[in-house]
């Protein structure tokens, strides 16, 4: 299984739709729910990313907190799809903390993400 | 048997964007649920947890008006600690200066006599003595309450009781000998199909719940079809959740397709009831929002300084012009809603101020290095024999969370379920299981089958028991027996403890097991869980031959709460397995070499020994002693005598604070009566657990030895001078003080809220639903919390509602670094949840470290920022 952010219909790959959202470790489950209810096939998990918000420098790693380190949840769904994924997830931050970034994103077998 | 329906996945012909939408709304809105744990895996935790994002005052206002939870104790209370001489004059003074960022002692006016009037006196008037309104009431905004505020109707009762009994009878699958019909459909389909046939509600009930939509996704949807908006739609669920908060957050537990599902039936439910008395129109419309008028006089600015002024026996032409406007200036910023917060404050003011007055300010004298080391749990109970050990001599002890950084799911010999043993901070990172030792594999075999044989006649009996038909068939079956047993524990329940004890040693000798950490960890992760334990505490500077790797659990009889005493760091279970694994680790050779390579040197003739004090009885036992080397034996004597001696010490202690003081006997007496308690079934009151704890200090022992902190103190052990890069700092901060801050809220507000937060008297509870959790007599919603005698007594509070302190020596400009960098501490500090105070050494003046990150000296008539 293969992407790119190289740009949609380039190569031959297929155009899709990628969300990635980071959020605090306690709200994984939460977006997880969202993606299943969605009808999300699958997905990427890279807990303890480090970064600077809005609101202050966010650690990386610690030692003996899973929950309080964020986690970056990324997936590539069909176009058709995606509004549905960001309306979900957008309700879910209305009142959590957490960002989303969408991309247009080319894959080399559409049938994985379907 | 599934709970729910068939996981929130998409259906074909599904509507992808409203499902998703539906699982973020009910997500969202159950942010604001407690937390809830099985009894057997009870975890201390924040019920306010969903609001930590919000300063203390404001979630705490926010949850009041939720879930009707007082956010502090009741003004009266605190005017009564303050006439008792608890809360001080200058305390009150400190902290409603504070609150209302003005100098108390600024002059607003003079007093009939001539002296000046300061704004302080006015204030401190207005606290004391000011019009207390009662609370607003709870202005419930599901649709029953609604219409039962418009017509006097009672569809919110009935929605909770039908709610109430059906998860119970799910969540613990056969209920009252009677199992509902349909179980696999899940929980609304089961409730629907049943409901649609029930005599009991009105024909024309019957015939909308039948008509209802039969996916729950569908019906909850449809039940949300009158929300204007998803702000409109997320209150009213808010408001269906917190209705039930025990159920909801045993649901939330399980996942939001189970709120989902419990949702689908309030709501359908409602709507029916509501529908059939007419009202659905009304309450759906915006109006019916409405909240019935508050009856209390608003008790305003002018009135409050009237009020005031009367106090101190002036008048309002004893002000300054400017002077009242001060201070009606000051009355706004502080509205009355907000007074109980600045009581709060000055109650803490008090008790943390004499504990920084009470720490020492030396630096300790050299002393030889002593025989034994001993490392104990952070609980503020290890305190107390942290204390007794030392004062018994050649023990120095060191304070770290008790799971001893073996984050493991944990098997017994028996082959049990692995549990996690670990904070629940953190996921079990490797699955560890107790084995036979060598040569003792037959032995342990035969253990077992007895261990086996025990439990079975234990949980045979409990089973029947606790069923509603059983009991009948038991008391046919073994009530010859279970009589003059009864009356042995209930008569006689410390010979009781102890016949019983000896005969679980009969079937149950101590067998020759270990846990060996060789096999599950890498050589490179038993390193690095040694060096993070030694050089977090210093504990191998020490120097001793001998050093006790100690973990804490609590024996007691028939108390569903027992795990609530055991250790939270161990996710809520006895903590002997982790003390083990660490001790076993330590003592390996190649750890040791490694170690060394890496500066962490520990002295050949140093061995680790797990030990396990029980905190109902304040023994101590030494675990696997048969892998003890000869060379040590003649020192684990001399320990267990040093143990013995300070566990009874500490036992007279703590016998004073029981109900009724100690008794009037020698300390062989009072010692035996404090360990009855253990073995009494009969006793709601084993142990005190953690009440009283109120402050977390991080810092060498040097700290705080000989000082009696009075069992109310978190200590882990902190060399600042080995941490420069503050890694050892951000650990403890992250993780121990986290579950610390738990620990505390979770006291903190079974006291000020026990009605919602608490779990009542332990008197009248029933374990319900498997071991979910207690309900108060027959039915109603699930307890949260814990139970009234964890914090109080008769009518009394015993534990002092008190925030966190957390107390550093360490460099503030390090502790800066590590909050800044750390989302979790940034909000904890700076909401208000947990207090920082700091200093950098002992020739230093403590620090307190203000919510917005500035510094200011503690003493609280310095309001200059230092730093």
């Amino acid at each position: 299984m293969t992407g790119t952010t190289s740009g949609t219909g380039r190569h031959g790959l297929s155009p899709m739709t990628k969300v990635e959202v980071v959020v605090r470790g306690e709200d994984v489950r939460a977006v997880e729910e969202v993606f299943a209810a969605t009808g999300v096939r699958g997905f990427t998990g890279v807990t303890g990313v480090s970064g600077l918000g809005h609101d202050g420098y966010h650690q990386g790693r610690l030692l003996f907190n899973d929950r309080a380190v964020l986690t970056l949840l990324l997936t590539v769904v069909p176009e058709e799809r995606a509004d549905t994924l960001i309306d979900g997830l957008r309700t879910l931050f209305e009142e959590r903390s957490g960002v989303m970034f969408v991309s247009d994103v080319g894959v080399s077998r559409p049938e994985y993400f379907r | 048997m599934s709970l729910v329906a068939p996981a929130l996945g998409p259906d074909a012909g599904d509507d992808l964007g409203a499902t998703a939408r539906l699982v973020a709304l009910v997500r969202r809105a159950a942010a604001v649920l407690p937390t809830s744990w099985p009894l057997e895996t009870f975890i201390a935790t924040n019920p306010l947890a969903g609001f930590e994002d919000l300063p203390f005052e404001e979630a705490g206002l926010r949850a009041h008006g939720l879930f009707g939870a007082a956010p502090t104790l009741p003004e009266p209370t605190y005017r009564r600690l303050h006439a008792a001489g608890t809360i001080s004059d200058d305390a009150l003074r400190w902290a409603v200066g504070d609150a209302v960022g003005s100098a108390t002692g600024t002059v607003v006016g003079s007093r009939p006599q001539g002296r000046p009037l300061t704004l302080g006196d006015l204030l401190v008037a207005d606290l004391v003595h000011g019009r207390v309104p009662a609370p607003a009431p709870v202005a419930a905004q599901t649709l029953a309450a609604r219409c039962d505020r418009l017509l006097g109707t009672e569809v919110g009762r009935s929605v909770d009781e039908e709610a109430s009994w059906w998860v119970a009878a799910l969540v613990g699958g056969r209920s009252g000998g009677w199992d509902p019909p349909d179980l696999d459909l899940g929980l609304y389909r089961s409730w629907r199909a049943a409901s649609g046939l029930d005599r009991r509600l009105p024909r024309a009930v019957r015939r909308l719940l039948t008509a209802a939509p039969a996916d729950p996704r569908h019906a909850l949807r449809a039940g949300l079809d009158w929300c204007a908006d998803d702000t409109t739609a997320g209150t009213f669920l808010q408001h269906h959740l917190v209705a039930l908060p025990g159920w909801a957050s045993l649901l939330h537990h399980r996942g939001t397709d189970a709120l989902v599902d419990y949702l689908a039936l309030r709501v359908t439910l409602e709507r029916a009831l509501v529908t059939t008395v007419g009202a659905l129109d009304r309450v759906t419309a915006a109006s019916g929002a409405l909240v019935p008028p508050h009856t209390e006089p608003v008790v305003t600015g002018p009135v409050r300084l009237a009020d005031a002024l009367a106090r101190v026996g002036a008048t309002g032409a004893d002000l300054t012009p400017d002077g009242r406007q001060h201070i009606l200036e000051a009355f706004d910023r502080l509205p009355v809603d907000r007074r109980p917060f600045v009581w709060l404050a000055a109650h803490e003011r008090g008790y943390r101020s004499a504990l920084l007055g009470g720490l020492r300010s030396t630096e300790p004298a050299p002393r030889p290095a002593p025989r034994h080391a001993a490392v104990f749990c952070i609980d503020p109970r290890s305190e107390g024999l942290r204390r007794h050990l030392e004062s018994v001599g050649d023990v120095a002890t060191f304070g770290f969370a008790g799971f001893f950084a073996v984050a493991m799911a944990y098997q017994d010999a028996a082959g049990g379920e692995a549990t996690p043993r670990c904070p629940v901070l953190v996921e079990p990172r490797v699955l560890l299981g107790e084995r036979p030792s060598d040569g003792a594999v037959e032995r342990v075999a035969r253990d077992l089958r007895g261990r086996r044989v025990a439990a079975g006649a234990h949980d045979g009996f409990h089973e029947a028991k606790d069923d509603l038909v059983g009991p009948y068939a038991l008391a046919d079956a073994g009530g010859w027996v279970a009589g003059p047993l009864a009356v042995a524990r209930t008569l006689a329940a410390g010979t009781y403890g102890r016949v019983r004890a000896a005969a679980g040693r009969a079937l149950v000798p101590g067998s020759a097991t270990e846990l060996t950490p060789g096999l599950s960890l890498t050589l490179d992760e038993q390193v690095l869980l040694a060096r993070v334990l030694l050089t977090s505490t210093g504990l191998h500077q020490a120097g001793a031959r001998l050093v006790l790797v100690c973990g804490h659990g609590s024996t007691t009889e028939n108390n569903p709460y027992r795990s609530a005493l055991d250790c939270g760091a161990c996710g809520g279970h006895r903590g002997a397995p982790n003390a083990r694994v660490a001790a076993a680790v330590l003592n390996r050779e190649e750890v040791r070499r490694n170690l060394d390579e890496r500066g962490v040197v520990v002295a050949d003739d140093t061995w680790f020994v797990a030990g396990e004090h029980d905190t109902a009885t304040d023994e101590v036992t030494l675990l696997d002693q048969h892998l003890v080397p000869v060379s040590h034996r003649a020192d684990i004597d001399d320990l267990q005598r040093r143990l013995g001696s300070a566990g009874r010490a500490l036992a007279v202690e703590r016998a004073g604070a029981f109900p009724g003081g100690p008794p009037r006997s020698g300390p062989r007496r009072t010692v035996a009566a404090v360990r009855r308690r253990s073995v009494d079934w009969a006793q709601v009151l084993p142990e005190w657990g953690l009440a009283g704890n109120a402050a977390f200090v991080i810092g060498p022992r040097s700290l705080t030895e000989g000082v009696d902190l009075g069992r109310r103190v978190f200590l882990h052990s902190y060399d600042a001078e080995a941490d420069a890069g503050g890694d050892a700092l951000e650990t403890i901060l992250t993780a121990p003080m986290v579950v610390a801050q738990w620990i505390n809220c979770q006291y903190y507000f079974s006291s000020v809220a026990p009605d919602v937060f608490g779990a009542g008297t332990k008197v009248v509870h029933n374990v319900t639903a498997g071991s979910a959790g207690v309900v108060a007599g027959p039915g109603g919603d699930l307890c949260l919390g814990l139970p009234w005698q964890s914090v109080g007594w008769g009518g009394e509070l015993v534990h002092e509602p008190l925030r966190l302190l957390t107390v550093v020596e360490a460099p503030p400009a390090r502790i800066d670094a590590v909050v800044e960098r750390n989302q979790v501490l940034r909000r904890l500090f700076g909401n208000g949840w947990v207090a920082l105070a700091a200093r950098e050494g002992p020739d230093d003046s403590w620090h307190e470290r203000r919510r917005d990150g500035t510094w200011r000296t503690w003493d609280g008539s310095d309001l200059q920022e230092e730093s």
